[in-house]
């Protein structure tokens, strides 16, 4: 493991110093004490990979995986790398095979990675092959930790790792009943996109409920957000998980949202030609009208309006990751209900009219901290510490000062 | 005239070549349109029930309906053109698309289903300009008596899944 020697400001949490988003030794220690470590990962939806044979691959951490169902009821997950000479062995994105045979020497793994077979064991005529004492059963494709919980797949590389619904902890587990509740999912598509700043930062921005009627000016232009809705704000007992929950707002007072509007740059005047982008129907349990979560470290769960949403995040080096959308409803929607979430989709992904705002931004940061890394991020935005809260405010940076708080915790910094 | 064209002029349309010649006109006032950064005049090469969508190819050749963009309607393009001008935050940029030959591959009543290929480049300012997506448009215009011309359906399926960050001009 690499020894990290930075320091830490005092300050604790209320700062974050650019050195965490430049440092490539802080990026390698990222890997093998996150990535690699006692973390659950995103590895897919179950949905995805619905017969025996059926696989799709993806990458955690930087290393490529295959996700395959090997059995009726069983999903293994397999480093995508013979074991012979390293190849790569899957390069299609998805496909149903019965077997896993490496395209170089066509070494052949079972659907759970055993190796099942190599040509010329015995050698030719007599001539060559492999040593008597030769032993497959310890050149199994490496295979990973899974669990699947209501229809998501969760890879571990380590064996250490918690059951994951004590790893996400009950405090948060009713965010994600909300979204993945054992309904039958039906994957609607994917995009894909590179964005040229940290992985970190693209978590801390969900992490954000400051930033979310203040960067994105569609969203109070249009009515998707009010200045006097209320928050519910949580985190897991360490940190590293977290949920916000906007509930629609109760204070009279508040209801014109006047303050709030004369505070912010937008354009009264500004309607919509066709509500249908924006018009949603209440379909999950309770009434918020947004949720997300981030499941630490990969991956992002977001409903809003009728569009739901999984977001992958695949660290590339400290200054680019990549990030997948998987867009997905329910088998039994109706047309109209599968309609309406592609066209919400339009707010989402590399050309949403919401999260551009985002993926924009980020590297706004990113592109000025590598000139200054002894410099530092101010998160003092509700005050030190971090709070769990069920009346919580818009105004707080809390969420983002619990990441942190975990992060240097398992980073030892 | 041909036998072909004649029967088709008897059909009340007017002669295939006069009519490639003003697809391709439409088309080059299209991108010029766009190239030049009018966005607002975007929309009204469509009819007001038509669908535009820029669709990652593995979404389409899976079935799958996602889109980057999606408007089913003229508004939702016109929605799309004013948050690009008044809500959208993002750096300074070029977009310049380069589209090659028509096909025209279909031909019923009014309408004409016309192919080609499209790569469009975007340059941030102050870097190397990049490939921002590489493509095929699968279109289809009506062809009304009085020769205007206008978007029923445009759906650009784009080999380019992997997007350099973000879209932000339609295509």
């Amino acid at each position: 493991m690499n020894a990290v020697i930075r320091h830490w400001p005092d300050t604790g949490e209320t700062r974050i110093p650019y050195w965490v988003y430049t440092d490539k030794d802080i990026y390698q220690s990222e890997l093998e004490r996150i990535c690699y470590g006692e973390h659950w990962l995103y590895a897919g939806l179950e949905a995805e990979i619905p017969s025996v044979g059926s696989y799709r691959t993806t990458t955690l951490g930087e290393r490529s995986v295959i996700v395959v169902r090997s059995a009726p009821d069983e999903i293994s997950v397999l480093e995508n790398r013979c074991r012979h000479r390293g190849v790569t062995i899957c390069q299609a994105r998805s496909g149903k095979v019965p077997a896993i045979t490496c395209p170089y020497h066509q070494w052949t793994y079972t659907l759970n990675g055993s190796l099942r077979g190599i040509p010329f064991r015995r050698g030719i005529h007599g001539k060559g092959g492999m040593s008597a004492d030769f032993s497959p059963k310890d050149l199994g494709l490496v295979r990973l930790k899974v669990e699947v919980v209501n229809g998501v797949i969760w890879a571990s590389f380590s064996d250490k790792t918690k059951p994951f619904r004590e790893y996400f902890s009950e405090r948060l587990w009713h965010s994600y009943e909300r979204m993945f509740s054992g309904r039958k999912l039906r994957v609607d598509g994917y995009t894909r996109q590179t964005i040229p700043a940290n992985w970190k930062l693209l978590i801390e921005n969900f992490r954000d409920p400051y930033h979310a009627g203040l960067l994105h000016v569609f969203l109070p232009t249009f009515g998707l957000f009010r200045p006097d809705q209320g928050l519910e704000l949580r985190m897991d007992e360490t940190g590293r998980h977290g949920s916000l929950m906007p509930v629609p707002g109760h204070d009279p007072k508040a209801h014109s949202g006047e303050d709030f509007l004369s505070e912010t740059a937008h354009d009264k005047s500004l309607k919509l030609a066709d509500r249908r982008l924006i018009e949603a129907v209440h379909e999950l349990k309770g009434e918020e009208t947004v949720s997300t979560s981030t499941i630490f470290p990969s991956v992002i769960f977001l409903q809003q309006i009728n569009s739901l949403q999984v977001r992958q995040i695949v660290p590339k080096g400290t200054d680019e990751f990549e990030l997948i959308f998987t867009f997905f409803g329910f088998e039994d929607d109706d047309e109209e209900m599968r309609q309406r979430r592609i066209r919400h989709g339009n707010l989402f992904g590399p050309a949403g009219l919401v999260t551009v705002d985002d993926f924009e931004v980020l590297p706004m940061a990113q592109s000025s901290f590598r000139a200054a890394e002894d410099e530092e991020s101010v998160l003092m935005m509700g005050q030190g510490g971090r709070v769990n809260s069920d009346q919580g405010s818009m105004a707080t940076e809390s969420p983002i000062r619990g990441f942190y708080e975990y992060y240097r915790e398992v980073m030892g910094l | 005239m041909t036998a072909l064209a004649n029967s088709e002029a008897a059909a009340g349309h007017q002669d295939v070549r006069a009519c490639y010649e003003d697809v391709r006109a439409f088309y080059d006032a299209y991108y010029e349109a766009l190239d030049d950064d009018r966005i607002e005049e975007w929309p009204n090469f469509f009819v007001d029930d038509c669908l535009y969508r820029i669709i990652p190819r593995e979404n389409y050749e899976a079935g799958q309906k996602t889109c980057l963009m999606q408007g089913d309607s003229k508004g939702m393009l016109t929605d799309r053109v004013r948050a690009i001008r008044s809500t959208q935050v993002y750096a300074p940029r070029y977009c310049r698309r380069f589209y090659s030959s028509l096909r025209l591959v279909g031909r019923t009543g009014g309408e004409l289903q016309i192919r080609q290929n499209l790569l469009v480049v975007h340059t941030l300012i102050s870097q190397p300009s990049k490939i921002l997506g590489c493509g095929g448009a699968h279109d289809r215009l009506t062809l009304s008596d009085n020769g205007n011309l206008k978007l029923i359906e445009r759906t650009i399926v784009l080999d380019t899944e992997m997007i350099d960050n973000t879209i932000i001009f339609p295509f």
